[in-house]
């Protein structure tokens, strides 16, 4: 055969077949793991039913994209909506997500569970008994805007702007929240951070004003993990991802974990430490590259500030770097390997091994720590501080695999028009013991109430489930009993949750694909924004219907947050009057409210850079271009921000602090990035702080008061805590030296892969993989304790005991137990998520509370033919309610290891027993209250707290000045 | 040792770009849109979708990676490696770029390239790129899979094999002999020593092309049963080898070894498409036979 004039006849073919405008070469068509709709295709996508197999049957999909709203790393989803009924049928990746790549965990396409399931709240309720009686009836909307507008409003205008708090669990828009309580004047923003993330953020933020990390693992050498990050840490399946593309390309991977998480198991270097000795671990690591030279001696010189620490700490010695060095090495030089080994059980040549490995990384070392190690012990900040130590010997910070700054790789647009800061503090919120906290003391708050410092008369929890989350639950429900303490209590949440029970509104909000929000977050060394939209509302309007507002689409009644917190704003301040209609108005049409389309299309052409050019050269408005990919690029690869130059039209009438930093008369371009970073203050002349002068040059440097890392803190150092500023090892309260001799560590904050606090219990396919957290218990302590996987234990803690079934391994360090996060929900009558509840009897006498297990998940029927298919009825047990506040008298976290004693499990005692006294709990309160040193006491300048340090919903100056008296108490 | 037919000759190749575009894309699902393309090239009566199935997803799986990784599945070093010859040009890999067709394309793509490049020092790169994406990617794996092909696919299939077998050669005759072997099979390793490594690793490995020298496909084991009379349990075909190789480890490890010895002939035959290639195959298929043999069970 002649295959030439083969070749030619097909060319000939192909042109003929191309000159009639149709496609010769048909394209792939084949499927594979890695393939995604083209997104030319999505409006109109074919795909077989695979529920009609073995028939062919198609269906017609228009693929709108949203992000998932499970955890809040908020991964790109596409949902597949019907074209015909205009349902989801399913969530898939989507791929033009920057962060997700198309990739989710199973949490993602969980979210269809969650739109479905057959128990979720789609009606405003209103109590009809007594609060926590569980008696419900339908409301209407407006008649709870109405009620809610009335109040917030005779509290604005009778000057109690401090009763009106929003507690937040899930975030879910950067900002939109803390804009609309500065637009009611009120500073009552309150967050969970302070049971999750405060004390790495307390670390990261004293080192360099920003307070999260972000690394670069998918081009580091050696990746670090304090926590089990592959599987369940912050951001984890996009940095799991990028976890992964580091291996591949031979990186190293060292985790710290107690436990043999899935993420130990990845690792070459497993280092299972004595819960609390991580810090005394890394330090040796850092005296390691300190005494053997092997740090990064430019990096340092130009960047610590060594000087200052001298100056302040050292006046004795002479101010040069080369006599620094001769400090920082007998600074450390006591964190040997051989101590490191002592404090945490492992072997001192395996640490010298792993100092050597990050020896090697120079400035490709990406580390990251977040929940873990920092928010299990006393003094976990300064794990934060031992880790970032080891990027700022190595020069690893703004490198190509090393780590970031979160703010540098966060992009939170200028919203329309800014609203001014409260001129109130809140005293329930920021009490005067913790000016230092990384966020709001929210988890004290029953104990504040009780100690009379305060009272709510409008006390919103949103998305967020205290009774459950926080430890010491009962003396939450005491405080959500009290109509003295506790005014009205208004539930927003997609779902049941056990502190709803004791809410006076439920008004159910949406879930991923049924709510608007914008966000941002440090997955890699990049800046992107995701957008989650109402998908039905999308799908509606691009077929095009005219839609209102998110409920008439969403199932039910259920509504978004964003509109309804427009909407109540616009009712607070019907005619203005208290200057807050104005932050709700629309430009467009003035006197009517502003919409979500006119909030979001502002942002989209006004405040994120590039993307109205990308919309154009697709024909779209910016608005309909986030509608239709759900996600924008701003850059990828940003670089080492703080080496940038600063330009000589920002530097005038400059003064310079001898030390570097210098400030300018040159008022600051407006920004149009939001992302919350550190304020150092203007110098006393008023100028701005805008770099740091560095051999010679003016860097933009880092946004802490010297513009340099601080190595020496002397934030810590002036407001009481002389002894932290350096990164240091702070003995933890589990320590086992203040461990009695029969106690062991409990581990309670691990959290398994397929779940997510409590709000993922609404989602059948997630349940059936976890439903239960026994106790894991080494062999040796099983054998101490007298039982065998499977038998009854019980655990008691300071303030109550509770008992659940042991699962001995090998997998946990002897001397140390673990009970796993979200299980052990609960439920009191009928209401509530049958998947994954129990119901319980809940009772007490005085202080004495009990919970006893009535009965465990059942299958039952409903819309949802699985229901009926239920086979686990064992859905763990609750032990936070056992466990007392231990406030970080520093950072403010709670320190969530707990002191147990694990013993085998009386006759009487039955599975899921919760005993706890609350006056004991208060007891345990006070005590840790006394280690603290409060700003009435310590404060330098008379503030609160320091100025520069990051805040949500910032007051005024003013606000921050301590009252008069030493204390509000 | 550069073999004489195979010298380069300047100029050569642009006629047959459209063809390797053709057979390639055929590789896909034949959706109707097809039916042209298949009839210009005048390969008998269309095949049906269940056609295309069988032999792409069940017998021969049209991926480089399976037949020249050492793992014998998807993906791995080996699919790397093609990716990294896109990333060499300072293209962007495609998601699948080790899958028959994408190949096929990209190849047809060098060679138009290479055709179209207006100064000579252009010329020479492009034909270079276009030889060693030859030698290093196609030729490596494309006879033996293309041969049992030819034993296991409908007849519209048994002509596109052929074809492109045929318009493989011209190419190789066109461009001229690599010398070294291709990187992929330079370092392949042998089949596992089932007294030495675990017998799933035995298994693995005898179903890697690239270790065995071998082509192992669902039908091949199938026959395995037949002959010796055990039924197959449905599974994946380690699974169904391990079956088979518990039930009757005498009878079945004769019988790999005859395959072996089969698969040392079929490689061994007169007129190679690429002989320095062949004879890695060929030498690969009588470590297998060997080893094979020497794990028969002794006399009692």
């Amino acid at each position: 055969m002649d295959l030439k004039r083969v070749s030619q006849r097909v060319s000939a073919a192909r042109a003929e077949t191309e000159a009639r405008g149709e496609t010769f070469y048909p394209g792939a068509s084949r499927i594979h793991l890695a393939s995604f709709p083209p997104k030319e295709r999505w409006d109109d996508w074919v795909e077989l039913d695979s529920k009609a197999w073995p028939e062919r049957v198609e269906r017609r999909y228009m693929l709108v994209p949203t992000t998932c709203f499970n955890c809040e790393a908020a991964c790109g989803l596409l949902a597949y909506v019907d074209r015909e009924s205009l349902q989801v049928r399913k969530f898939e990746g989507n791929p033009e997500h920057p962060a997700s790549r198309g990739r989710n965990c199973a949490k993602g396409p969980a979210t269809l569970n969650q739109v479905t399931d057959p128990d979720r709240i789609l009606h405003p309720l209103k109590r009809a008994g007594r609060r926590g009686e569980g008696k419900w009836v339908r409301a209407e909307w407006d008649e709870v805007l109405e009620e809610l507008a009335d109040r917030i409003r005779s509290a604005i205008q009778e000057g109690r702007h401090g009763e009106i708090m929003y507690h937040v669990g899930r975030p879910g828009e950067d900002g939109f929240t803390e804009r609309t309580l500065a637009a009611w004047g009120v500073d009552g923003h309150n967050s969970h951070t302070n049971v999750c993330s405060s004390s790495a953020r307390a670390g990261y933020q004293l080192w360099c004003g920003m307070d999260r990390p972000s690394p670069d693992h998918a081009n580091a050498d050696v990746i670090l993990l304090v926590s089990s990050h592959l599987e369940t840490g912050h951001y984890f399946n996009p940095h799991a991802q990028r976890i992964i593309e580091g291996k591949e390309r031979g990186a190293k991977l060292v985790v710290f974990d107690t436990r043999l998480s899935n993420t130990a198991t990845h690792a070459d270097f497993w280092l299972p430490t004595v819960p609390g000795s991580e810090a005394a671990v890394l330090l040796s690591i850092a005296n390691h590259l300190i005494q053997n030279n092997l740090y990064d001696r430019d990096f340092v010189r130009r960047w610590w500030n060594w000087q200052e620490y001298l100056e302040e700490e050292r006046p004795d010695l002479e101010g040069t770097f080369e006599e620094f060095e001769r400090e920082l090495r007998s600074i450390y030089d006591t964190y040997t390997f051989d101590f490191a080994a002592a404090e945490s059980g492992l072997e001192a040549d395996i640490i010298a091994e792993v100092a050597a490995t990050v020896a090697a990384a120079g400035t490709r070392l990406s580390t990251y720590t977040w929940r873990s190690a920092t928010s299990g012990n006393e003094g976990g900040w300064q794990v934060a501080r031992a880790l970032f130590l080891l990027n700022a010997l190595l020069g690893a910070v703004g490198t190509e695999g090393g780590l970031y700054p979160n703010a540098w790789n966060k992009f939170v647009p200028r919203p329309i028009r800014l609203p001014r800061h409260p001129e109130h503090w809140n005293e329930l919120n920021w009490p005067q013991e913790y000016p230092l906290s990384m966020y709001e003391l929210s988890f004290l708050l029953p104990h504040l109430l009780k100690d009379g410092r305060g009272k709510l008369d409008v006390y919103f929890t949103r998305v967020y489930n205290p009774v459950w989350t926080n430890p010491d639950g009962f003396s939450w429900i005491e405080a959500l009993t009290n109509e003295q303490l506790v005014g009205l209590h208004v539930a927003l949440t997609p779902t049941w949750n056990e502190t709803a029970y004791f809410a006076d509104y439920i008004l159910p909000m949406g879930l991923g694909a049924e709510r608007h929000d914008l966000h941002s977050y440090e997955t890699h060394d990049g800046q992107w924004i995701g957008f989650r939209q109402p998908v039905l509302r999308t799908a509606r309007q691009r077929l095009g219907e005219k839609v209102g507002d998110t409920r008439e689409t969403n199932p039910g009644e259920v509504w978004e947050e964003n509109e309804f917190w427009l909407e109540l704003s616009w009712r607070i301040d019907p005619d203005g009057s208290l200057g807050i209609r104005e932050f709700v108005e629309s430009r467009e049409n003035p006197g009517r409210r502003l919409t979500v389309d006119e909030y979001y299309a502002y942002i989209f052409e006004n405040s994120v850079p590039g993307l109205p050019e990308a919309a154009s050269a697709e024909g779209l408005t910016p608005l309909e271009y986030m509608r239709r990919y759900g996600a924008f690029e701003l850059q990828n690869r940003i670089g080492p921000l703080h080496e940038t130059a600063i330009e000589g039209r920002e530097l005038k009438d400059i003064a310079e602090h001898p030390r570097g930093r210098v400030y300018t008369r040159v008022q600051a371009p407006t920004p149009l990035n939001f992302v919350p970073t550190g304020a150092p203050d203007p110098d006393i002349e008023g100028r701005r702080a805008v770099g740091v002068r560095v051999d010679g040059t003016v860097l933009r440097g880092f946004p802490t008061p010297s513009g340099l890392l601080e190595f020496y803190s002397p934030t810590a150092a002036s407001w009481g805590w002389p002894e932290y500023a350096l990164p240091t090892y702070i003995r933890s309260h589990v320590h086992p030296d203040a461990l009695a001799e029969d106690e062991m560590v409990l581990i309670s904050t691990f959290r398994l892969p397929v779940q997510i606090h409590t709000r993922s219990a609404n989602s059948k396919w997630l349940d059936e993989i976890a439903h239960t957290n026994p106790l894991w218990i080494h062999p040796k302590d099983a054998r101490g304790v007298g039982v065998a996987t499977g038998d009854l234990v019980r655990v008691e803690t300071e303030i109550g005991h509770f008992v659940l079934k042991t699962w001995v391994t090998e997998g946990i360090r002897p001397g140390v137990v673990a009970c796993s996060h979200h299980m052990g929900r609960w439920k009191l009558a009928d209401h509530g998520q049958r998947q994954l509840m129990a119901t319980v009897a809940l009772g007490h006498e005085k202080d004495r509370w009990r919970i006893d297990l009535e009965a465990g998940a059942q299958s039952y029927e409903s819309g949802d033919p699985d229901t009926g298919r239920i086979w686990w009825t064992d859905v763990g047990v609750h032990q936070n309610l056992t466990f007392p506040v231990h406030p970080d008298p520093v950072s403010g976290m709670h320190c969530w290891h707990q002191a147990v004693r694990v013993r085998k499990a009386d006759p009487a005692d039955r599975y899921g027993d919760i005993q706890v006294d609350t006056e004991a709990s208060h007891r345990v309160f006070k005590a840790w209250l006394t280690k603290t040193r409060p700003a009435s006491e310590h404060s330098p300048d008379g503030n609160r707290r320091p100025h520069w340090l990051i805040r949500p919903v910032k007051p005024t100056k003013e606000a921050y000045r301590l009252p008069p008296s030493p204390s509000a108490r | 040792m550069t073999n004489r037919r195979y010298v380069s000759k300047p100029g050569a190749g642009l006629e047959l770009a459209e063809l390797f575009r053709a057979l390639g894309s055929l590789a896909e699902p034949p959706t109707p849109a097809a039916q042209r393309l298949a009839d210009v090239l005048d390969l008998g009566p269309f095949p049906a979708e269940a056609d295309h199935t069988e032999l792409f997803l069940f017998q021969l799986i049209p991926y480089a990676s399976v037949y020249l990784g050492p793992e014998g599945m998807l993906g791995g070093e080996a699919r790397d490696l093609i990716a990294g010859f896109w990333r060499a040009l300072s293209l962007e890999p495609p998601a699948e770029p080790d899958h028959l067709a994408v190949m096929l394309a990209f190849y047809a793509g060098l060679t138009e390239e290479e055709a179209g490049a207006e100064d000579p020092g252009g010329r020479t790169a492009w034909r270079r790129a276009r030889k060693a994406f030859l030698w290093e990617h196609l030729l490596s794996w494309l006879p033996p899979y293309l041969d049992s092909a030819g034993e296991h696919a409908p007849p519209f299939y048994r002509r596109w094999a052929r074809l492109l077998e045929d318009a493989l050669r011209e190419e190789a005759i066109a461009l001229g002999e690599q010398e070294r072997l291709s990187l992929h099979l330079r370092e392949a390793p042998g089949v596992a020593d089932p007294r030495e490594e675990s017998p799933e690793a035995f298994v693995a490995s005898l179903l890697s092309p690239a270790r065995s020298g071998m082509i192992l496909t669902r039908m091949d084991i199938g026959r395995a049963g037949r002959e010796l009379d055990l039924g197959t349990r449905a599974g994946e075909r380690r699974f169904v080898l391990r079956g088979l190789l518990e039930r009757d480890p005498a009878g079945m490890l004769e019988w790999l070894r005859s395959e072996a010895a089969g698969w040392v002939e079929r490689h061994g035959r007169d007129d190679p498409l690429a002989p320095q290639i062949a004879a890695f195959w060929r030498r690969q298929a009588e470590s297998t036979a060997d080893l094979l043999a020497a794990l028969r069970p002794g006399p009692e």
